[in-house]
């Protein structure tokens, strides 16, 4: 289970999130939306350490990890993947290189079986055929693909996707959802994912929580979004330019 | 009356002007000497990271056999090419005083000094910066605005073991090599040189530096490479993985990094050449 309480971040004079208050259960598939800018991405960033509140607890299983050192950080991060909105692929290594990269280093298996391991493990997202290409040559979709896969490789529990559809194509996005439900319902995985995609949301998600100003201004099942009233969910829902929205 | 409101009003502005340049001037100085404090001090916490990580040893040497290569190999055609025309140049500079004083006999001893204590070191450093360094700089600087480095971190992988240290190992490793091989190569330019513009044999080329040049003369260029090789290494990772704003930060980065390391190259020159003498 992952908690956030209370959890605060500025940049400079700019503050990003204020007092925000979310729990992510075991096994859901939790979407976490809003407008750009409002700190979707940021506040994932807290949960693997990448960036440390001002304010406020993280509890991963009710150990509160928001004070950990970096390297106490890798043994949260081992369990926490994330898949980054640019997938973040080493470009100087081919996509079975970049896969097996976590492999050789956390299963300390040789490169000629880390490259076994990770040739299998491209075979489970369908970019075997692309394994020695360089991640340059691949579109969005593929890089994606590749980045899902050396994600999994650590076998996490929790999985952070920062917007996997953004810039896909329909069929790709799709697939990207499937994956993500996939991964949920068969291998128990939280799966928290950051998106605009209304389709991806109301099609795979369990749980919706929606920020606004800095502040948790909906959380619930996405029946419960579809019947908001509330004017800013309406908005948001309906990618109206009028409204209350700034 | 004129004369006296002329001379109030320089009495007036002049202090002031002077008091406003002087404050720029000294805020200018200020930033300035933060900034220099700044870096150096990235510098030395970077430099201390980098030592834990030898305390276990923490070293990825896929990456180390990688970086080698990519910073030797590929550097020794330009380092050759660069070698040969210093120890021409030496010959070049003194062919004149030496038809002039008949002292065919020095020529080996004084390009093999000059090249061994001196320009050889400080040459191929400046090419070895210029092409590793900035390379380096450049690449970590990408990685980083690109997020690489922070899916390193997400992935539970030290980006200073795997990332800094290989760099740091390879850049120390390959300018002590290539500074050993670029000594031969431009001794062997010199000695070219000699016979086909001074007609010296390459036997009588290579008595002077065999007969009057002592080993510590290699020695002080052999460990000279080592310190320049210790402050590229440390500048063109950190400002590096220091790039902020995107892509205009990666120029600025490979800019910053190249300039620090001439400069440090220069001065830490100046110092070990009275330190090893």
């Amino acid at each position: 289970m992952i908690r956030f309480v209370g959890l605060s971040k500025s940049f400079g004079s700019k503050s990003v999130l204020d007092g925000v208050d979310v729990s992510i259960g075991k096994g859901e598939v939790f979407f976490i939306i809003g407008q750009s800018g409002v700190g979707k991405s940021v506040l994932i960033k807290h949960l693997i350490g990448l960036l440390r509140p001002d304010r406020g607890e993280i509890y991963l299983d009710d150990q509160e990890i928001s004070r950990l050192t970096e390297r106490q950080y890798f043994a949260v991060r081992r369990r926490c993947g994330m898949v980054f909105q640019h997938s973040t692929l080493f470009d100087s290594l081919t996509c079975i290189e970049n896969v097996a990269l976590p492999i050789r280093k956390h299963k300390h298996l040789g490169k000629k079986k880390a490259l076994v391991e990770a040739r299998k493990r491209l075979e489970q997202v369908h970019m075997e055929e692309f394994a020695e290409t360089f991640p340059a040559a691949l579109g969005d979709g593929m890089r994606k693909r590749v980045a899902i896969a050396r994600t999994l490789t650590m076998d996490p529990e929790f999985v952070l996707f920062d917007e996997p559809t953004t810039g896909l194509d329909p069929v790709s996005a799709r697939r990207v959802d499937v994956l993500i439900r996939e991964l949920a319902d068969r291998l128990h995985v939280t799966c928290v994912v950051v998106s605009h995609d209304l389709t991806s949301i109301f099609s795979i998600a369990d749980r919706i929580v929606m920020l606004y100003k800095g502040k948790v201004r909906l959380l619930g099942t996405r029946d419960e979004f579809r019947r908001s009233a509330d004017p800013v969910v309406r908005q948001f829902i309906t990618g109206s330019a009028e409204g209350p929205m700034e | 009356m004129t004369e006296s409101l002329v001379q109030l009003e320089v009495a007036g502005k002049q202090p002031g002007r002077v008091s406003r340049g002087a404050e720029r001037a000294v805020r200018r100085i200020g930033r300035s000497v933060v900034g220099i404090a700044q870096q150096t001090g990235g510098i030395l916490v970077l430099l201390g990271k980098i030592v834990r990580r030898f305390f276990p040893p923490d070293i990825d040497y896929y990456e180390l056999k990688r970086n080698l290569h990519k910073m030797g190999n590929r550097s020794l055609p330009i380092i050759a090419l660069t070698s040969v025309f210093v120890g021409a140049i030496m010959v070049v500079q003194a062919s004149a005083y030496v038809q002039q004083f008949s002292a065919t006999a020095f020529v080996g001893w004084g390009a093999g000094y000059v090249i061994l204590r001196e320009l050889g070191p400080i040459l191929i450093a400046l090419m070895f910066s210029g092409r590793v360094g900035a390379n380096n700089t450049a690449e970590l600087g990408t990685m980083v605005v690109t997020e690489q480095i922070d899916g390193l971190r997400s992935l539970a992988i030290d980006p200073i073991s795997y990332l800094i240290v290989p760099r740091f190992l390879g850049m120390i490793t390959m300018l002590f090599v290539l500074t050993v091989f670029g000594n031969l190569v431009a001794l062997c330019g010199a000695a070219l040189f000699g016979q086909l513009t001074l007609g010296i044999e390459w036997r009588v080329f290579f008595h002077g530096i065999t007969e009057l040049l002592k080993p510590w003369d290699v020695y002080v260029g052999l460990i000279k490479s080592l310190v320049f090789g210790l402050i590229i290494a440390l500048s063109s990772c950190y400002f590096g993985l220091a790039v902020r704003g995107g892509a205009p930060g990666v120029g600025r980065a490979v800019n910053a990094s190249v300039v620090a390391s001439a400069v440090g190259i220069f001065v830490s020159d100046y110092f070990m050449t009275f330190l090893l003498d």
